[in-house]
This record gives C-alpha cells, structure tokens and sequence, in this order.
C-alpha cells in the first residue's frame, strides 16, 4: 500500500496535468476571448511591473556590492561586470521575476477565481452562454505566459543597471566600460535560454493559480486556502522548472 | 424590436404546453442520493415555488434544468429538448431562453452594474449594435426601479439592490423561463416581500413560467400558483398554498408550522 500523501500527491499531478491538457484544447479554439486576454495582460504584466522593477534593481545591487570583495581578494575586480552580468541575466533575474510573479499573479488568480466559484460567478458566466475555462482560465495562463518573460527582460535591464551602481559604490568603473564588459561578455547561449525558461515559469504560474482557484471550495476558507496553495506550489514549481532547464541547457552544452 | 416580438410568439403557445418536464431524474453524491426518480411538469405560465428541507436537493434540481448538473438517470425536456443529450452549443441556446437567479445573486465583482447586464447581451446576442445593448439595460434596470445604479460599481449596492441587479441581468434577454434560487435569502423581511412582489409583476409583464426554491413562506405566497414538495428526493405532493396549509399529512405539515 502507498501512504495516503503519496496517492494524493500523484492524484493531484495527474489533475493538474489534465487541467493543463483542457487548457491547449480549448484555448485554441474560436470564439476568442481577445479583451480579456488584453485586459489579464494589463493586469498581470503592467501591474506587476513597479515591483519587479524595483526587486531587480535592489537585486543588482545587493549582489554586486557582495561579489565585490571576493573579488578584490584575487585581484580580480575587473572580472565585476562580467561575473555580476552572467549571474544576474543567466538565474537571479528570471527567478526572482518568476518568484515574484508566483506571489502576486498566483495568489491573486487562486483568490479572483476561487472567490469567483463560490459565489456562484462561474456558474453565472456558463448559463450567460459563456465558457467559463476559456474566458476565465485561458486568458489568464495565456498572459501570464506571455507577459513573465516581458518582465523578466526589464529585469535583466534594471538589475544590470543596479550592477552598474553597486559597481560604483566602493570602486569606479565607467558607463561605457561596464556596459562594454557585459556585452562582451553575455552570448546568445546566456540570454536566450534564460528567456525560454521563463515561459514555462509564466506558463506554470498562471496554470498553478488557475487550477487551485477553478477547484476552490468549501467558502470562504477555502478561497484562503486556494491562494496560499497557488503560491507554495507554483514557487516550488519555478524552482524544478529551473533545475529541469538548468539540466536541459548543460546537455545541449549550451554553457 | 426583437424582444416585443419574441414575448408576443411566446404567448401564442398553448398554456397547458408543459415547458419543462422532468421524468424520473435522479441524481446521487456518492452514497448521498438526492433526487430520487423526480417527475414533474411546468406549464406555459405557471410559477411553481419548491420547498423542501435544506440539503434536500432543490438546487440540485435546478441545476440539473439549466444544465450545470447532469443527472444519473431521466429526462429533462426544456423546451422540447432534453438537456442531458445536448451539445454545448445546443446548451447555449437554450440557456438563453431560461433565466436563473442565484442564491449569492452571482454579480461580477469586477464590473459595473452596466457591464453585469451587458454580458449576457453581449454573449447570446452578438448581433445587437451598441444603442440597443443600451436600451435594453435601461429597461431592464428601470423595470427593478434602479436605473439610478446604471455606472455603479456591485460591491456599492446593498443586499436588496443587487437582488433586483441580478434579477434585472436575468430578465435582459428576455427569457421563457425563470429558475429562482432562494430569492429572499439573506433579504430582510421588508425587502423580502418587496422582491416577491417584483417578481410576480415581472412574470407578468414578461408573460413567463417560472419554478423557485425558496424557505420563505411569506414569498410562497406571493409568487406560488402551486407548490410541490421535495421530500426524500421525490415529488411528495404537488398543490395550492391553501390546500397543503391544511393538510392532515405530518411531513407537510412541518414546513407550514
């Protein structure tokens, strides 16, 4: 006999991996829900900007004034820029995006629609001659798919740029010569895949958060419990998501 | 205009056409069976109320009727059509010619009162250009007697006032029939009484049939032309207030103590 956490767990992945195939048959599928799918990116990629802005920024920071002195100690404080671009575009601004995304996007879908199936809402929208999973649930994973790695851009822009200040905070390194040296130093490999990664991130997110707040019940506690769940899994999930693509890109010996 | 027609064809029908028929619908939760080989027949104009205990399975049969539950066994004709057997599409349509009033009222918290009533418009009726759209939600929401409310946001109307907001968006397009879920729960007696008198000029005005759930003895006598009782999953009994009020039958005679 299995332990009962066990078959709940496999029970619960396999719901989630049916929630996530009812998704891409029937996202793709006309009638279209256009504005709302506009107004989830409105929400999920221009709201969410400020604090993934600022996260970055303080990200960039804080991790070049600590490589600093590590550095300093074998002379290789010129290698700062490169060390910091690498470690900031390659990882920490994709995840902290990611991580970011998953407390905000995923806690506020798990509670709008979990509220939203308790109140009889998706009820209401069926009889209304609306597909409640197309219009409430496909719009959302579809932006929150598509607007994380938009956001994980700006991070990498704003966190480089934070890099730059904490730079110039103990030493002095130029404009020109910091931007040069992570240039010269970031490659297509470091970027590209970085990006890619972020999809699913956005795509585990919205699916997470969708899953948990479509199958709220139980009340108002369980519109509670469905938020706090959204963000536990859907940060774990970034986390073995990144693992995965961490693995996939050193086999492709994309490094 | 579409709407005046499609009352005026409605009314041609005969009234002892059964709009909805159910024949012996039953419907399980595991071990716990709630509806037990129901039958039961609505007829063109006729208001039915109801009643049985809480947990009983009256929203369960109303949810089997509208299609958000499917039943384990039976028939379910709205219409002419048996809703287990019909696509989702065939599903819409029908929808858009029955009404259904939740018990939470259902109202979108993240729209305006106006956007509330467009969206089914918006959804069964793609053709309507913008001013008629605006009409009809001005009707509508004059005939609740809250016009005022039109750019008001839900989350500032009281219990009462979103009450009528939801009964204004389930009357928009018009429908045949109107399924009420507890309509005066929740309300003050007052307020109550109020919504039970809308809804029996609303039937009228709007020539439809109508079967509603409801605890509220003072709203079953407003609104019911008949009464059947839900009891053990079955139709128990089926007729007037007055005459079940004086039943001799002790499971009848708890509801009317």
């Amino acid at each position: 006999m299995l332990p009962r956490i066990f078959t709940t767990f496999l029970s619960e992945t396999g719901d989630i991996a049916r929630f996530a195939g009812r998704f891409f048959k029937e996202a793709f599928k006309p009638r279209y829900e256009f504005a709302e799918f506009l107004r989830q990116c409105f929400f999920i990629g221009y709201k969410s900007l400020p604090l993934v802005a600022i996260t970055a920024f303080i990200m960039g920071l804080v991790i070049t004034i600590q490589s600093r002195p590590t550095l300093v100690e074998f002379g290789a404080e010129a290698w700062l820029p490169k060390m910091v671009s690498v470690s900031l575009v390659r990882e920490i601004a994709p995840v902290i995006t990611a991580l970011i995304c998953a407390g905000k996007i995923g806690s506020g879908i798990g509670a709008e629609l979990g509220s939203m199936k308790v109140t009889e809402q998706i009820d209401a929208m069926e009889v209304s001659g609306t597909n409640p999973f197309k219009y409430l649930v496909a719009t959302r994973i579809m932006a929150a798919t598509l607007t994380i790695p938009i956001l994980a851009v700006l991070a990498d822009s704003v966190s480089l740029y934070g890099g730059y200040l904490g730079a110039n905070i103990r030493g002095v390194v130029s404009w020109d010569l910091y931007w040069n040296q992570v240039f010269d130093t970031l490659a297509f490999s470091d970027v590209i895949p970085s990006i890619i990664k972020t999809f699913f991130f956005g795509f585990a997110i919205g699916t997470i958060g969708c899953y948990k707040g479509y199958n709220s019940n139980k009340g108002t506690e369980g519109v509670g419990r469905s938020a706090n769940s959204a963000v536990v899994i859907s940060s774990l999930l970034v986390f073995v998501l990144d693992l995965l693509a961490v693995q996939i890109i050193d086999l492709l010996s994309l490094t | 205009m579409i709407a005046k027609t499609e009352i005026v064809e409605s009314t041609k029908q005969s009234l002892d056409v059964p709009v909805i028929q159910l024949k012996s619908v039953s419907k399980s939760f595991g071990n716990n069976s709630v509806l037990r080989d129901f039958t039961f027949d609505l007829k063109k104009g006729e208001n039915v109320v109801v009643l049985g205990k809480s947990g009983s399975g009256k929203s369960v049969l109303i949810k089997c009727i509208i299609g958000l539950i499917k039943p384990d066994t039976g028939t379910i004709n709205v219409l002419g059509k048996n809703i287990p057997e019909l696509s989702n599409e065939e599903l819409d349509r029908i929808r858009a010619k029955v009404g259904f009033l939740f018990q939470s009222n259902a109202l979108y918290d993240s729209m305006s009162v106006r956007e509330n009533l467009e969206f089914p418009l918006r959804r069964h009726k793609a053709k309507m250009t913008k001013p008629q759209i605006d009409e009809l939600v001005v009707e509508a929401l004059t005939n609740v007697g809250l016009a005022h409310t039109i750019d008001m946001r839900t989350s500032e109307l009281s219990g009462g006032m979103k009450k009528r907001i939801a009964l204004a968006r389930t009357l928009i397009l018009k429908p045949e029939i109107i399924l009420y879920d507890e309509p005066t729960t929740g309300l003050d007696p007052i307020t109550g009484k109020e919504i039970s008198k809308l809804m029996r000029e609303l039937a009228k005005t709007y020539n439809t049939s109508s079967i509603i759930i409801s605890h509220d003895l003072n709203c079953v006598k407003i609104v019911a032309d008949s009464i059947v009782m839900l009891i053990e999953g079955k139709c128990y009994a089926q007729a007037k207030y007055e005459e079940l009020e004086r039943s001799t039958d002790k499971k009848i005679q708890e509801f009317f103590i």
